[in-house]
């Protein structure tokens, strides 16, 4: 049986309220039992008391002024009114000895009662007697009742309020826990984790605060090394990089070689460039893995793709591609990194230019299902079903033709993952691709 | 212009120093934070350029230094981490401009110039060629008093063309001063050739002369 899962603190009520009401049922059923017993024993006291008390009145008085010797039926009876008592003395033959009280109905007034009974038996003028001593029980079944009722309102009075004071109490005991797991949800990068320690007067909420405390330094101090790491990498793989470049650069302008050997030289340059390019790719998508850039610029999604259309526009230009931009009136504004998202949307219609030859680039953004959404269209070479799940993989290129690195994609997927955008590719080869970005 | 080159590379400090001395600038250099902090105790340096990846010095903080002796000097500030805080903070200690690593030398003598423009307030803004006159401040082209209609692209490319006249500048220089240190990596594509055709069309509905000569698989020089 797979339990629901319940908060602790439902769990700790629950538990003590199935506790207590475990405990007050067999208080329940213990206790009338219990008074009963006790009850019973204290009517038996009572009936030996007037037992020797009517044994002392025989005694004194004589067995004649109870019973009427010439009588046919030597016996005698008294009740009072209320049939509560009744006290009997009869005649028995001589060999019956009697000593016991037990329970027994006797016919009074046509009317059945219970009574304890008291039977003894004593010999007096050479004449064996039982006196019966009785009285109802009704009074101590009342009694029982009563009681019964009493305990039970009383029990469940407690139980409430012990149920109530237990759930604040377990509340306020769980206050720091809940504390915890805030400041735990609070923190969405290990620098920006509160240290204060949360105050709690239970050792096992501390011990928890401390252990969560040391294990985020352990992944601050990871964070802080992984940053150090690529900003060293960096240095050392950039720097070489610009050692020659200025050498480079230094040759072509002295310009005092021949014209084939510039052009090597300016090759040279280009393929460092492209070097240049796939180290700084991998140090931000390094970076965006490491969660150091800042999310929280409030970014108008399109101005922003107003100021990449902008800036890449030349490029359709060159091509004799047709533009086709239809923007939302709807101004979006997120939080979000703008120079991640600029790169984005950049990198994106950069690609539909470099795989479309002729046609053209459509640019839409709108809103739809409550998300903003932007759609990237063109009428380029399109990509191979079974390629599709590859295209964002790192050093995989869909199009073995064009030299590309296959890191634009896989960086632009990073950067979507970051800002939790929803990406979607349809394509067919030969007539086009369409890539759509849906904002959380 | 007495320029400081504070960079721990020795083999690029002196690429750097090759190329300015060309252009006319004096130029020391200081391979530690402690050499750049004695030398800039004593010398007035218009320009001081700052590796802030230095062994023994945290960069910026040669930055604030600096400023207490030395107010006038204007600082540009080269890396090859890329912080990004820094970078801000770069900005707000006083850096003039910031250098991303690897750059072209081009890129930074145009930075130079660029800010020795805009502080010094240069005489004269307008550069005259044939009967164009290009004004660098309000970033406009005039033939003979008549306007000409450029894009904001275009005028980048055709001002820094004629900046660096009579200088061969290829095609990733160009790219990098008009696109920045942007991801590109197509440098093949005919975007910059398009460009200039335009210009080219622009200026030559005024006058004949071939201002923008082609240089076969390089890129292009503005010859007055």
């Amino acid at each position: 049986m797979i339990l629901p899962k319940l908060k602790l603190k439902s769990q700790l009520a629950i538990f003590n309220a199935f506790s207590k009401a475990l405990i007050i049922t067999l208080l329940l059923l213990i206790i009338p039992w219990f008074v009963s017993k006790i009850s019973i024993k204290e009517t038996d006291e009572v009936l030996i008391q007037k037992l020797d008390q009517v044994i002392e009145l025989v005694d004194s008085l004589g067995m004649e002024s109870f019973i009427d010797m010439d009588a046919e039926f030597q016996a005698f009876g008294s009740y009072n009114i209320l049939k509560e008592e009744y006290i009997s003395i009869e005649q028995v033959n001589k060999d019956t000895t009697l000593n016991e009280i037990q329970f027994s109905q006797r016919i009074i007034e046509e009317e059945l009662v219970d009574y304890r009974v008291l039977s003894y038996s004593i010999e007096e003028n050479e004449n064996n007697y039982v006196i019966e001593i009785g009285k109802s029980i009704s009074t101590i079944y009342r009694f029982e009742q009563n009681l019964k009722r009493l305990a039970f309102i009383f029990l469940i009075i407690i139980i409430s309020l012990t149920f109530i004071f237990d759930l604040s109490f377990i509340q306020y005991l769980l206050l720091p826990f809940e504390k915890i797991v805030k400041k735990l949800k609070s923190t969405n990068h290990p620098s920006s984790f509160n240290y204060e320690p949360v105050k709690t007067s239970t050792s096992d909420f501390a011990y928890l605060d401390d252990t969560i405390h040391s294990l985020m330094r352990k992944i601050e101090t990871a964070f802080n090394d992984e940053r150090d790491y690529i900003s060293n990498v960096s240095h050392e793989l950039l720097t070489p990089v610009s050692i020659i470049q200025s050498k480079l650069d230094n040759i072509l302008h002295e310009g005092e070689l021949p014209e084939k050997d510039m052009i090597k030289i300016f090759e040279s340059k280009k393929t460092l460039r492209r070097l240049t390019n796939l180290v700084r790719t991998l140090l931000m998508m390094s970076r965006i893995e490491n969660e150091e850039y800042i999310l929280t610029e409030k970014v108008d999604i399109n101005k922003t793709l107003k100021n990449v259309i902008e800036e890449i526009e030349d490029k359709m230009q060159a091509k004799e591609l047709q533009s086709i931009i239809e923007l939302s009136p709807l101004n979006f504004i997120t939080d979000g990194n703008e120079n991640l998202l600029f790169t984005l949307f950049y990198n994106f219609i950069n690609n539909a230019i470099r795989y479309t030859e002729i046609g053209h680039i459509k640019i839409e953004s709108y809103l739809e299902n409550n998300s903003f959404t932007i759609k990237i269209s063109d009428t380029g070479i399109g990509i191979q079903k079974e390629k599709i799940p590859d295209i964002f993989s790192r050093f995989k290129n869909s199009n073995e033709t064009k030299d590309s690195y296959g890191l634009g994609l896989a960086l632009s997927k990073k950067i979507c993952d970051y800002h939790k955008i929803n990406v979607q590719v349809i394509s067919e080869p030969t007539k086009g691709s369409i890539f759509i970005l849906r904002f959380p | 212009m007495r320029i400081l080159i504070v960079e721990d590379e020795k083999s690029l400090s002196s690429e750097i120093k090759h190329f300015l001395e060309k252009e006319e600038y004096n130029c020391d250099l200081a391979y530690t934070g402690t050499e750049a902090s004695e030398l800039i105790a004593v010398n007035p340096y218009d320009f001081i350029l700052l590796d802030i990846g230095l062994p023994d010095y945290n960069g910026l903080d040669l930055i604030k230094e600096a400023k207490e002796y030395n107010s006038e000097a204007y600082f540009i500030v080269i890396t090859a981490r890329g912080e990004l805080e820094d970078k801000i903070k770069g900005f707000d200690l006083g850096a003039d401009d910031y250098l991303p690593k690897p750059f072209s030398l081009l890129e930074l003598l145009s930075r130079i110039q660029a800010i020795t423009r805009r502080k010094f307030g240069h005489q004269s803004s307008i550069i005259n060629f044939g009967d164009f006159a290009l004004d660098t401040t309000k970033k406009h082209l005039q033939y003979s008093d008549k306007n000409i209609d450029l894009t904001k692209k275009e005028y980048k490319l055709l001002s820094y063309l004629v900046l660096n006249k009579n200088r061969v500048l290829d095609r990733l220089q160009l790219t990098e001063h008009i696109w920045g240190d942007f991801f590109e990596d197509d440098f093949d594509s005919n975007y910059i050739d398009v460009h200039i055709k335009n210009i080219r069309k622009k200026l030559s509905s005024f006058d004949d002369s071939n201002w923008i000569k082609t240089v076969r698989g390089i890129g292009y020089k503005f010859e007055i």
